[in-house]
């Protein structure tokens, strides 16, 4: 064994308890989809969002009177918190730049604010349209090179698991947007995309590993798909862990120093990160492992060295 | 031999890395030979040359981009300031032509140019849209209400302006005279004009330009009488765009076909300011707002030193957690992670130099993103080496193979995020283009530091320093494991493995 670990961790054994954990997060997520819905940023529908910093003292009730007094109609508030100093982040339907900054700043003047305390983004309707058909495309077309990619190098089921997994991390994410209520920005459209391409790599790693040694092991212990499985993942499991944690620290790095556009990113590139990472182990691998089990070959193999035929801790021969 | 030679000379990282890659497959299954030392030393100067190379290469990068606050162009969202995105439409349905949108960039630029801002942009982005930046820009509405409105453009007649003080200044030169609402009266406005060039005066000998327009037939009518009324008496037109006279030509002769040629003595870019002029009051387009963005200046500077600081927090991270894991090699990580930022930043400092780029905060976030990866390929390496080591090769061939191996792994994953970072920058719209291209360059130095940097110094160090010092350079236990198993059954290794895996 090739781990840093003196013993093979038994992921496979738990791969009931681990998809039926993934099932449950996805039965939620959908839930979440149907009951709340995912709420767009701006950038998807028009609309203005204004970010106030170092508000101080003021209160949301405060913020709002003022918005409302300004002409603002039926604004959206949230706090913000952005290194210790309080903040709110307005959004309202608002879509000419001229009357939201006008807006603006008489709240700001109302309030005693300083006109360098906020910013002010306004997208007009049509552009909203715009950028949602360029970030969709974007979007399939990123997803169908890598799975096509993916496609080509490994086997159909290979292929068919790996993508099982990433829309299982997929929906997970969007249940998690919806139950939040945090905004998809293109922002957080592009920060998923490149975490989940980064994590479909992941799985296609491991599947490699388990190709090669489905091939050419031959040490007396590990014979069924399901071992194999199980040896393949144990194999590159620190590799992955170390990866993961060493594109996470910055992310993380980002979420509790960066300000509120690199908070965007490092919420959606953390939430791919980690799901990606998981559903290489935890789906697409068992997914493969039951999947190939049931060809003759294998199923022959699991019946007499599998689980239920005798112990997976038979010491070398 | 031939092989030998061709290494000794060849230049570049690759070439090494890829001659080193045939002798490593020969010698990781052939027993040391004669020759050895031979080729070993000639690889050894081949990964100094290299190493070599990389310290010119990354001497020149930090001469380019130091300081790094001047040297790289800061975006808007970073600088603060006003980022308008217009978007152009045509009243008819039709889609605007490329001499349409050069026509309104150059209006909408002649209006910003208005606000006296300094460094001010405007960039015509795809087919369809015009991008308008005005950093620094504290007085956001103005700014706004100028960029979004249509010019206003009209021909009167001198005598036709009853305003005393306005006729003395025009008559004695002042330029940018403004015009009461209700003090004149207009006889023509730009609907008018059909179109309008810049050419060489016919009538000049000193090679001056003059203003061609021509009229419809309406405003050729027009024109023809007012000019047949004027000419005697050189009277002069003022021609005002919004309501401020831009300058009054006196009629020399009656123009009665609609083609009216302006003169003055004007340089090439005078008649084309004259010309911008005469166009924004039939702007060929309808613009609109797409996108606004008003940053406050101390906002953007806040938000870029959270970045750089969350990047320094993470990094510092990411180095402690590999020495700790990876011990001595952990030296070798924070090499390539120095060796990456130095080249990145470097190219970054080129491509603003050049004038194509700006560091925006999704641009920032691209940056974040890929230093996580740049992490990541080293430990693909360094895995890949320690698995080789306890696969029972010597820490030489370790070196050599494991390089290979760990690349060709970190290449399909470089791959996988370049098809993103590319799709994101060529498909979609607004600041998240910024994203996809730091992303993408972060990747390009990622690959540059792989075969300049991690290659040749670990295949350097593999050479000896490694084998001497095994618990510094924390490989103690793989070489202990791999003892173990080649003890254990000799046989069993060739069996239990065959060929090469993949990291």
């Amino acid at each position: 064994m090739r781990n840093h670990f003196s013993f093979e961790i038994p992921f496979m054994r738990y791969r009931k308890v681990l998809l039926t954990i993934s099932a449950v997060m996805s039965v939620l997520a959908i839930v979440g989809l149907i009951v709340r819905g995912v709420t767009f940023g701006i950038e998807f529908q028009g609309g203005t969002e204004i970010d106030f910093y170092d508000t101080g003292a003021i209160t949301i009730d405060d913020m709002r009177e003022a918005l409302v007094a300004a002409g603002e109609e039926d604004p959206t508030v949230q706090t913000t918190t952005v290194e210790g100093e309080s903040g709110f982040l307005v959004r309202s339907g608002t879509t000419d730049p001229q009357v939201a900054t006008e807006h603006a700043d008489a709240t700001a003047a109302a309030l005693g604010l300083s006109a360098e305390s906020y910013n002010v983004t306004t997208i007009g309707p049509d552009w909203g349209a715009d950028v949602t058909r360029s970030s969709l495309l974007a979007f399939g077309v990123a997803i169908l090179l890598i799975i096509a990619y993916v496609s080509i190098r490994y086997e159909f089921k290979m292929s068919i698991t790996a993508v099982i997994a990433l829309i299982h991390d997929m929906v997970i994410i969007l249940g998690i947007y919806a139950w939040t209520q945090i905004p998809v920005t293109p922002n957080v459209v592009a920060a998923l995309l490149s975490t989940m391409g980064f994590s479909l790599y992941d799985t296609v790693v491991e599947f490699d590993r388990t190709n090669d040694n489905a091939k050419t092991l031959r040490d007396g212990v590990h014979r069924t798909y399901m071992q194999i499985c199980n040896f393949s993942v144990n194999e590159v499991v620190v590799r992955s862990i170390n990866t993961t944690i060493t594109t996470l620290v910055p992310e993380l790095a980002m979420y509790f120093f960066g300000g509120a556009t690199l908070k965007d990113f490092a919420f959606a590139m953390i939430l791919g990160e980690l799901l990606g990472t998981y559903s290489s182990y935890a789906v697409a691998t068992p997914l493969l492992a039951i999947w190939k089990t049931r060809e003759p070959r294998w199923a022959k193999l699991e019946a007499r060295y599998g689980e239920g035929a005798s112990t997976t801790t038979v010491t070398d021969a | 031999m031939a092989r030998d030679k061709s290494s000794s000379t060849s230049k570049t990282g690759v070439d090494r890395w890829n001659s080193n890659e045939g002798a490593s497959s020969k010698s990781a299954r052939k027993t040391r030979r004669g020759g050895n030392n031979r080729r070993r030393s000639t690889q050894g100067r081949g990964h100094m040359f290299t190493l070599l190379a990389l310290a010119a290469l990354l001497i020149a990068s930090a001469v380019g981009f130091i300081p790094p606050a001047e040297r790289i162009t800061q975006g808007l969202d970073i600088r603060g300031g006003v980022s308008v995105i217009l978007t152009a439409t045509k009243t008819d349905g039709t889609a605007p032509t490329a001499d349409d949108m050069a026509t309104a960039t150059a209006i909408v630029q002649n209006r910003v140019n208005a606000l006296g801002a300094a460094e001010t942009s405007v960039q015509q982005q795809g087919t369809n849209s015009i991008l308008v930046q005005i950093p620094g820009a504290t007085n956001a509405d103005t700014a706004i209400e100028t960029i979004g409105r249509t010019g206003h453009l009209e021909f009167v007649r001198l005598d036709a302006i009853g305003d005393a003080d306005a006729l003395a200044k025009i008559s004695a030169g002042t330029s940018d005279v403004k015009l009461k609402e209700g003090t004149y009266t207009a006889f023509m406005d730009g609907s008018s004009i059909r179109n309008s060039a810049v050419a060489q005066a016919t009538t000049s000998a000193t090679g001056a330009y003059a203003v061609n327009v021509s009229l419809d037939s309406d405003g050729a009518k027009t024109f023809a009488d007012v000019t047949t009324e004027l000419a005697p008496t050189h009277g002069q037109i003022a021609i005002v765009l919004d309501g401020v006279v831009n300058s009054a030509p006196a009629v020399q002769t009656a123009i009665t076909d609609g083609n009216v040629s302006i003169t003055g003595n004007f340089s090439l870019e005078e008649a084309k300011a004259l010309k911008t002029v005469l166009d924004s009051g039939s702007l060929p387009v309808t613009l609109s707002y797409s996108e606004s963005r008003v940053v406050g200046p101390t906002l953007g500077q806040d938000s870029l030193r959270q970045g750089v600081f969350a990047i320094a927090i993470g990094g510092a991270i990411v180095v402690a957690y590999l020495f700790f894991f990876y011990q001595g090699l952990g030296l070798l990580t924070m090499g390539s992670l120095a060796v990456f930022g130095i080249i990145y930043l470097g190219l970054l400092a080129l491509l603003s130099r050049m004038g194509s780029f700006a560091l925006t905060l999704p641009g920032l976030a691209g940056v974040v993103l890929t230093t996580g990866s740049a992490a990541d390929s080293s430990i693909l390496v360094l895995e890949r080496f320690r698995e080789e080591i306890r696969m029972g090769r010597s820490v030489r061939n370790a070196a050599i193979g494991g390089t290979k191996e760990g690349i060709s792994t970190s290449l399909d994953a470089d791959a996988v995020q370049l098809v993103t970072a590319l799709a994101l920058f060529f498909m979609a719209v607004g600041p998240v283009k910024g994203f996809g291209l730091t992303t993408a360059l972060g990747i390009l130095c990622d690959l540059v530091t792989m075969f300049l940097f991690k290659a040749p110094a670990l295949r350097l160090l593999g050479m000896g320093t490694i084998q001497k010092h095994p618990r510094f350079w924390g490989i103690a236990s793989d070489l202990a494991e791999a003892e173990e198993t080649l003890g254990a059954s000799a046989s069993d290794v060739q069996t239990k493995k065959g060929g090469v895996a993949h990291a």
